[in-house]
C-alpha cells in the first residue's frame, strides 16, 4: 500500500470521524431500529409465532442494514468531493486512480466493521435482558461472514457517488436502502412467501446477505455456502464495476 | 529551455472551441499573468498545463516535459491552486498541508520540514490547528497555494487566485505571491488589470481563446499607444472585436 493511498484514506477516515452524520446515520439509526424492533417483538403475541424481530433474528438483520447507511456515507463523500475542485487538485498530483478507490474503501471498510460490532454489542445486552441466547463466537463470525456484504455496500456507495451529483446520489441510495430492507427479508420472513416477491428476493443478493449473518450468527452453516457465494459474487461484480465507472470517470473528467 | 511552452494549442469542446492555436512561451523564474473576461480560455489552458485536460491538438510542455507523453514527470514539476477553494475542509491547516506530505511521498522529516516552511512563508502559523471550513476566503486561498507548492514545483499556476476576495485580502495574497517570485515560474490568470499590473513580469491578453497580445505593461502600453492596462487591455479588446490586429 502506498503513501499516497494512506494519505488519502487518512483524510477520509477524519471526514468520517468529523462528520457528525455518520454518527447518527451509521451508528445511531440502526441501534435506534434495533430498540424500536424490538419494542414492536414485545407488542406481537406469542400465538402469533412471528419470530422476525426476536433479537436472535433482528442482530443479522439490522446489521445489514446498517451497512445500507454506509453505503449512503460512502455515496455522499465521493459525491462531494466530485462537486468540488478538491479532486481536481489531487488529479494535478501523482496520485492514480487506485490510491483514489483504496483511499475511499480502506475507512469505509472500518467504519463498516465498528458499526457490525456496535450493533451486535447492543443485540447481546438486549439477549440479556430478554433472556434469549445469542452465541459471542457466532457473532463474531457472522462479523467476518458479512465482508462481502461490506464491501458489496461499500462499492455501491462507490458507484453511485461517482456516477450521480451529491443531490442525485442520496436519493438513489434511499431507493436501495428500501429495497434491501424491504426485499432482504428484514422485516419480515422471505421464506414465509411465495411467487414473483420470493423470486426478486432469491435473486437479489439483500436476502442472502441476512441469511449468511443470521445463519452463522446461530452457527448453523447447513445452507452457508450458497448464500455466502451469491453475496460474494455480488460483491465481486459491485467492486469491479465502481472500479470501471471510477477510473472512465476520471478519465473523462481529464478529457 | 522554457518553463512553460505551448506550441499551436488547441481545445474544443462538443460545441466551442476553447482555446485556438496558443502558442505561448514563458522564461524561467517569471510571472506571467493571462489576463481576459470570463470564457476567454485561460482556465482551459491552465488545465492543458498541469495535465487536467487533454488537448484536441498541439502540444503544451511545462520545463521540456509534454503534459501529453510524460504527465507524470509534470504532476510532480507543476502545482496548481484552482479558482475555487481546493482543501479538505473537515481537516486543519497542519493536516490539509500534511495530507499533500502524504500524496509526494514524503519521509516524517521532510513532512515536517515542508509543514513548518511553508505555515512561515504563508503566515498560518495562527490558524495551523483550524480547521479550514472556519477559515475566511482570504486565509483558504493561502493555505490552497501552499498546498500547491508542497510539491516544491518548478511551476506554479495560480488560477484566479483572488477571485471573490475583498481589497484587504486581495492584497495579502499579492504579498504572498510577490514572495514567492524569482524563487519560481508562476503562471496566474486574473481578470483584474490591477493585479496582472502590479504582479507580472509579463502580460498575455487572451480573447475568445486567442492570444490577442503579449508583453511587458509598458510594451503594450507602446503597441496600443494607450496608458494603463485597462485602457491597454479595453483597446486589444476592441480590436478583437473589429477583427483588428491587436498591435497595430
Amino acid at each position: 500500500m502506498t503513501n499516497r493511498t494512506l494519505a488519502f484514506a487518512s483524510r477520509n477516515l477524519k471526514e468520517i470521524v468529523r462528520d457528525p452524520l455518520s454518527y447518527v446515520f451509521c451508528l445511531g439509526f440502526p441501534l435506534v431500529m434495533l430498540v424500536v424492533m424490538t419494542l414492536v417483538n414485545d407488542g406481537i403475541p406469542a400465538e402469533a409465532n412471528m419470530t422476525i424481530f426476536r433479537i436472535d433474528n433482528l442482530a443479522g438483520g439490522i446489521a445489514v442494514f446498517g451497512l445500507t447507511f454506509v453505503m449512503l456515507f460512502v455515496c455522499l463523500s465521493v459525491s462531494k468531493d466530485r462537486s468540488g475542485a478538491f479532486l481536481l487538485r489531487l488529479y494535478a498530483t501523482p496520485m492514480r486512480s487506485g490510491n483514489f478507490i483504496a483511499g475511499y474503501l480502506l475507512p469505509s471498510l472500518m467504519l463498516a466493521f465498528i458499526q457490525i460490532m456496535i450493533t451486535f454489542a447492543a443485540s447481546l445486552v438486549v439477549s440479556l435482558i430478554k433472556g434469549i441466547e445469542l452465541n459471542i463466537g457466532g457473532l463474531l463470525l457472522s462479523a467476518v461472514a458479512l465482508l462481502p456484504t461490506v464491501v458489496l455496500f461499500i462499492s455501491l456507495g462507490l458507484l453511485f457517488g461517482t456516477l450521480f451529483s451529491e443531490k442525485a446520489a442520496p436519493g438513489l441510495c434511499s431507493v436501495v436502502i428500501s429495497f434491501a430492507s424491504f426485499l432482504g427479508g428484514i422485516w419480515f420472513d422471505v421464506d414465509n412467501t411465495s411467487g414473483v416477491l420470493k423470486k426478486i428476493c432469491g435473486v437479489l443478493p439483500f436476502v442472502h446477505s441476512v441469511k449468511t449473518s443470521r445463519l452463522t450468527a446461530a452457527l448453523d452453516f447447513s445452507e452457508l455456502p450458497e448464500h455466502l457465494l451469491i453475496t460474494s459474487a455480488y460483491a465481486i461484480a459491485a467492486t469491479v464495476l465502481a472500479i470501471v465507472v471510477f477510473r472512465s470517470k476520471m478519465k473523462a473528467d481529464l478529457g | 529551455m522554457y518553463a512553460v511552452e505551448t506550441k499551436k494549442l488547441v481545445k474544443k469542446y462538443k460545441t466551442k472551441t476553447a482555446v485556438k492555436g496558443l502558442d505561448l512561451a514563458i522564461n524561467e523564474g517569471e510571472i506571467y499573468a493571462l489576463l481576459g473576461v470570463n470564457g476567454a480560455g485561460k482556465t482551459t489552458t491552465i488545465r492543458m498545463l498541469t495535465c487536467l485536460s487533454t488537448p484536441t491538438s498541439g502540444e503544451c510542455f511545462v520545463c521540456g516535459k509534454s503534459c501529453a507523453a510524460e504527465a507524470s514527470e509534470v504532476k510532480k514539476i507543476a502545482g496548481i491552486s484552482p479558482q475555487d477553494t481546493a482543501v479538505a475542509e473537515n481537516l486543519t491547516v497542519e493536516e490539509n498541508l500534511r495530507l499533500m506530505c502524504g500524496i509526494f511521498g514524503y519521509s516524517k522529516e521532510k513532512t515536517a520540514e515542508s509543514i513548518q516552511s511553508m505555515t512561515e512563508l504563508f503566515s498560518l502559523g495562527e490558524y495551523e490547528k483550524s480547521r479550514a471550513k472556519t477559515l475566511s476566503g482570504g486565509w483558504k486561498r493561502k493555505l490552497s497555494i501552499a498546498m500547491a507548492m508542497i510539491g516544491e514545483p518548478k511551476v506554479l499556476f495560480l488560477d484566479e487566485p483572488t477571485l471573490g476576495l475583498d481589497v484587504l485580502a486581495r492584497r495579502e495574497l499579492w504579498k504572498v505571491i510577490e514572495k514567492l517570485k524569482s524563487k519560481i515560474t508562476i503562471i496566474l490568470t486574473t481578470h483584474y488589470m490591477e493585479e496582472a499590473e502590479q504582479l507580472s513580469d509579463r502580460i498575455g491578453v487572451m480573447i475568445s481563446g486567442e492570444l490577442k497580445a503579449e508583453g511587458t505593461l509598458s510594451e503594450l502600453e507602446a503597441k496600443t499607444g494607450e496608458q494603463g492596462l485597462e485602457n491597454v487591455f479595453v483597446k486589444i479588446a476592441e480590436n478583437a472585436d473589429k477583427g483588428g490586429e491587436s498591435n497595430d
